[in-house]
């Protein structure tokens, strides 16, 4: 398995440290909870909305070739408890997200972690 | 005598600061060190209530209310069998899934929308109990003035609830259900002839428990129970959550 630079697999791993989140969110059918990747990237779109917020955002593979990733996290009500807001990620921010990759291979990830440029974490609270 | 006070008073406070060390490291929402909570009010639930899931719950109780399957006559397990649930164990895509709640936007229904989650709100007035659900302002009026059910009851979502206290539980009686709904996340089914009883007892300031037990004839060979943990919030609001937004969001998963 090619492992990139920007996209990192940590097998088995997010399994123990997110099983209790995983059966909480809806369509969880598409994700492979098994597996846990980590996109660096540069923010296009953050929509703070219901049911489940959205990050879109840019990501460079090792040629150099740019490609849209979206992610889903929880909901808005559940963040703005964790401190949250709709201006706490903003278009142009670069930010890495980890969370499961679809069994698809699609671009997109239920996103787990998200950690700034400046190395904090924000709080997800699980995934549901 | 002062001195071995005064040791004693040293050792709790020792012992105090090692405990809120260990609760610090649990992570945000257990950081702030918690002095022993007071007594529960007479025979008053009103607050911000969150489900508080055991350890055991926390690997089903997104979708169910306990890790056995409850007794199913055929006609609900041929029901349970054909459903497409969204959450749990059998989770389909949102574009797939039949759940009323996430399809068609249905109320969760009667426990269900427990499952949901999100907080909840208890306001008690003289003639009722009223719970304001955080999921699609979701509500639940619980009559206390003494009324029994109507004889003939109109069919609806959250059922027709009424409540008496019993010593310092309330114990919740509701009949009067359609049959749009699904009993939890998972797809299991009930009939327009459950029957759903909860005990709600506040066990102190902060906690409350709710004991739930659903009989069907039609559904269910035998009750279904379960009980639910519940924390106090004094410090958040109830927010808004349209389940319209879900339309869109279908979209954005497609």
């Amino acid at each position: 398995m090619k492992i990139t630079r920007t996209t990192t697999i940590a097998l088995l791993a997010g399994v123990l440290l997110f099983a209790g989140a995983a059966f909480a969110h809806h369509g969880t059918a598409n994700y492979d909870t098994a597996k846990m990747i980590n996109v660096k990237g540069v923010v296009t779109d953050f929509q703070f909305v219901n049911p489940h917020v959205q990050i879109v955002m840019d990501v460079k593979d090792d040629n150099g070739k740019v490609k849209s990733w979206s992610g889903e996290l929880t909901s808005p009500n559940r963040l703005s408890r964790l401190g949250w807001s709709k201006n706490s990620i903003k278009a142009g921010d670069i930010i890495t997200i980890g969370g499961y990759p679809t069994k698809s291979g699609s671009p997109e990830i239920w996103i787990q972690k998200v950690t700034l440029a400046s190395g904090d974490d924000l709080a997800t609270g699980g995934g549901n | 005598m002062g001195n071995t006070l005064k040791y004693l008073a040293l050792a709790g406070i020792a012992l105090l600061t090692c405990a809120s060390g260990a609760r610090a490291q649990m992570g945000k929402e257990d950081a702030a060190p918690k002095a022993a909570p007071a007594p529960a009010p007479v025979h008053d639930l009103s607050g911000i209530w969150n489900m508080r899931a055991t350890p055991a719950q926390r690997k089903y109780i997104g979708s169910t209310y306990t890790a056995e399957e409850p007794a199913q006559t055929p006609w609900a397990k041929a029901k349970y069998d054909a459903a497409k649930p969204s959450n749990g164990p059998r989770s389909n895509p949102l574009t797939v899934t039949d759940d009323p709640v996430l399809k068609l936007c249905f109320p969760p229904g009667t426990p269900r929308i427990y499952l949901q989650p999100f907080p909840l709100q208890i306001v008690q007035t003289p003639k009722e109990i009223i719970m304001i659900f955080e999921y699609d302002h979701t509500v639940r009026y619980i009559f206390t003035d003494g009324r029994e059910h109507p004889a003939d009851v109109t069919p609806t979502y959250m059922g027709h609830s009424i409540g008496k206290w019993d010593g310092d539980t309330l114990v919740v009686d509701t009949v009067g259900f359609n049959e749009k709904t699904w009993l939890d996340r998972d797809g299991h089914q009930h009939s327009d002839q459950l029957h759903v009883v909860e005990r709600f007892h506040r066990t102190n300031m902060d906690a409350m428990t709710i004991d739930i037990t659903m009989e069907d004839p039609k559904a269910l060979t035998k009750p279904w129970v379960t009980q639910l943990n519940f924390q106090l919030r004094p410090t958040w609001d109830i927010q808004e959550l349209a389940c319209t937004d879900n339309v869109d969001f279908i979209n954005f998963e497609k």
